[in-house]
């Protein structure tokens, strides 16, 4: 068993603070999600988890397994354990999604003992099937004129070969139509079990039918402010955000107020 | 008028000693004497006057150590040639080429057994001998090359691949030749690899010299990986005539100082060359990379694509000259340069220049510097892949499109090991 843990974590962009102390904890085997308004800092928790240079923390910690990975690069990171599902993945071309992801499962692996091609694309091969993906995703340039929806789907994918033990999902039910929500699904719950932990972010009630989560943590202002089950996500969907903030006393302005 | 060679004793002895033909010997010390009142060719933003790029050493046989050739790596092909300094090892063709009528030979075996057909050829249609100071000192101490001739109507799928091995063992200047024609309705695929052995400062005088008759189509690629201590002048010229085409892919992989001109004449109507180019500069070598087409014919179309990658404290400069010459109605002159810098000591200018004389033509350019995309960069380092290797992805991307467009898979792969060698290395002094 693994742990994640966010310590009073306060994060800055250009010189913006947009994280004012978010406190989580969470074990492999479980699924949270974390849902709240736009711009109250979701992307940037994760960003921030996984170490994007331009999110600079002021002050907190980030734990896996009780060390704090806040002095590791990205890469070092990844190989720790951690995958982020991106709200936008980037799109690199000339480089094969195949061999990208070949080289991803290779990074942790050592040198000299790299997984075979004929494995690979074996375990690629099934993997894509859960997927739904066609063969030819695997030889075009990565993410390079996906869709939005194929881009997700790739994700996953390469949350599936690459096995990590905490998987961000940021939004990875955006943009998606009802059968691929049930595919992408379909993939996280195959990986669901007790060496995997997930934080999923989302804003649709409707992806934690399909996932359906154990925690449900919700954002505001750049806090964590109420947690709960999945009910909690329910009364989101019925209520709306403002409810909840007046209930609990909070000061914050939801974009799409009124002045 | 007869030249005195009397006065020339070196060429004269040398000339003897080969047996080359009278003609050519006359040109040379022409080309010499000429040389005297011509200067050395101007390049936007190369400035590459003060190397050691002009020829000196007396015109003489050398020979090489055999087994050098045994560092470099030689591919065995069908039709192939290695030759080592001034000496071919190897020169063989299919049965096939050889009844369909191709020739294929050494620059001395050329000169004695295909006279006619050099002169005819030699420095006339593509490059000229009295352009300037470095066409005629390449005339005067030319000592190695390779001839190769295709008739009309000779269709070959299968290429030649040759291997130019400079042999800088010892001080010599390496000066080199090649003329490739292609005949009428002919179709051609030839790879060259320019590569160096030792480690001595010498200097490189490269001339190439590509005839495209009427309507035949010539993919012409080559690697090249002259040494870290070969400052070189590499001229690649292709003549066009009417609905011939050239593809060049051109990789650019040297360690020393170069100044590579590589131009196309559109002569012919209906001409068409399409100009692929990459580039990688480490260490701190100047490469500077002057690429010009010229439309002349009606309806000709040039293509420049050029995409190239610095380190350290390395320099890469790409021209890239699309001229539309009054009367060459309905061409098209289109050109992209691009370069990526790894490091803030690195200096890259992509400089697009577009000369059009007439008015019913198409013209484009792009051209940028930058740096590796962080987003590109973050978004492999998330997946676990270490900074160099994530930078790596990136820069084999970027050089992709030029890659992609490149005919032949085996240049292609072969392109991307060389690249991905030379930014490993590169890499270490970051
Ligand atoms: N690169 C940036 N430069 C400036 N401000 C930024 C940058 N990235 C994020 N922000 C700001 O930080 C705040 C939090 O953004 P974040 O992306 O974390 O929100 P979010 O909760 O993920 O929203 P959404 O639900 O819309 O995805 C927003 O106000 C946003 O504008
Ligand atoms: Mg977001």
């Amino acid at each position: 068993m693994s742990t994640l843990e966010v310590k009073d974590l306060h994060v800055s962009i250009d010189g913006k603070n947009i994280l004012k102390g978010v406190n989580l904890k969470m074990k492999t085997g479980e699924i949270h999600a974390i849902m709240g308004p736009n711009g109250t800092g979701k992307s940037t928790l994760s960003e921030a988890i996984m170490g994007h240079p331009a999110y600079k923390v002021t002050q907190g910690e980030v734990l896996l397994n009780g060390e704090n990975i806040l002095e590791l690069p990205v890469d070092e990171r990844a190989r720790a354990g951690l995958f982020l599902a991106m709200q936008y993945p980037a799109e690199i071309p000339g480089v094969t999604n195949a061999e990208f992801i070949r080289g991803a499962i290779n990074a942790r692996l050592p040198e000299d003992k790299p997984l075979s091609v004929r494995d690979f694309l074996k375990r690629l091969d099934k993997t894509m099937n859960v997927l739904d993906m066609t063969e030819e995703m695997a030889d075009r340039y990565l993410n390079e004129g996906f869709s939005g929806g194929e881009k997700k789907r790739n994700e996953i994918l390469q949350l599936m070969m690459i096995k990590p033990k905490f998987a961000i999902l940021d939004e990875i039910d955006s943009g998606l139509d009802i059968d691929a929500l049930k595919v992408v699904s379909r993939g996280v719950n195959q990986m669901r079990g007790p060496e995997f932990g997930s934080l999923i972010i989302t804003h649709y009630q409707r992806l934690l039918n399909y996932i359906v989560p154990d925690v449900v943590h919700v954002m505001m202002g750049g806090r964590i402010v109420k947690q709960g089950g999945p009910e909690l996500a329910k009364r989101l969907e019925d209520e709306g955000y403002a409810g909840l903030r007046d209930e609990l006393g909070l000061d914050i302005k939801l974009v799409d107020e009124e002045a | 008028m007869t030249v005195d060679l009397k006065k020339y004793p070196t060429i004269a002895a040398y000339a003897e000693k080969t047996a080359e033909p009278a003609w050519f010997t006359e040109l040379r010390t022409k080309s010499l004497e000429k040389a005297v009142s011509l200067a050395l060719p101007s390049f936007e933003k190369i400035r590459y006057q003060r190397w050691p790029i002009q020829l000196k050493q007396p015109l003489g046989e050398k020979n090489s150590q055999k087994n050098l050739i045994e560092k470099i790596d030689v591919e065995q092909t069908d039709n192939m040639v290695v030759q080592l300094g001034q000496e071919t090892l190897e020169l063989k063709i299919s049965d096939e080429m050889r009844e369909k009528g191709v020739i294929v030979c050494d620059w001395q075996t050329a000169l004695q057994e295909h006279s006619d057909l050099v002169q005819k050829y030699f420095m006339q249609k593509a490059v000229k001998t009295d352009e300037d100071l470095l066409t005629a000192q390449h005339v005067a101490y030319l000592t190695s090359g390779l001839f190769i001739y295709v008739p009309k109507n000779v269709v070959l799928k299968k290429a030649l691949t040759s291997y130019f091995v400079q042999d800088a063992t010892v001080e010599n200047d390496y000066v080199h030749h090649v003329i490739l024609v292609v005949g009428e309705n002919s179709e051609f695929s030839y790879l060259e690899n320019l590569k160096t052995v030792g480690e001595q400062a010498t200097t490189a005088n490269i001339i190439v010299e590509v005839i495209a008759q009427e309507n035949s189509h010539i993919k012409f690629a080559s690697v090249d990986r002259l040494g870290a201590k070969t400052t070189a002048y590499l001229n690649r010229r292709g003549y066009l005539e009417k609905n011939a085409k050239i593809d060049w892919s051109m990789g650019m992989m040297n360690d020393g100082n170069i100044v590579g001109d590589f131009d196309s004449d559109l002569v012919g109507d209906g001409s068409h060359s399409e100009v692929k180019i990459v580039a990688i500069s480490t260490g701190r070598q100047i490469q500077g990379i002057d690429t010009r087409v010229t439309n002349i014919g009606k309806h000709t179309i040039g293509h420049i694509l050029q995409h190239g990658v610095i380190l350290s404290r390395s320099s890469l400069v790409f021209n890239g000259i699309g001229h539309i010459i009054k009367g060459a109605k309905g061409s098209d002159a289109q050109q992209e340069s691009r370069v990526l810098m790894l490091s803030n000591k690195a200096k890259g200018d992509a400089n697009p220049i577009l000369l059009i004389d007439d008015n019913d033509v198409t013209a484009g350019h792009a051209a940028s510097i930058g740096r590796v995309n962080q987003e590109q960069l973050y978004y492999l380092m998330s997946r676990g892949l270490p900074k160099k290797i994530a930078e790596r992805l990136v820069i084999i991307g970027f050089l992709g499109p030029v890659l992609a467009a490149i005919p032949s898979k085996l240049i292609r792969e072969q392109l991307k090991t060389t690249i991905e060698r030379k930014l490993i290395d590169g890499q270490k002094d970051e």
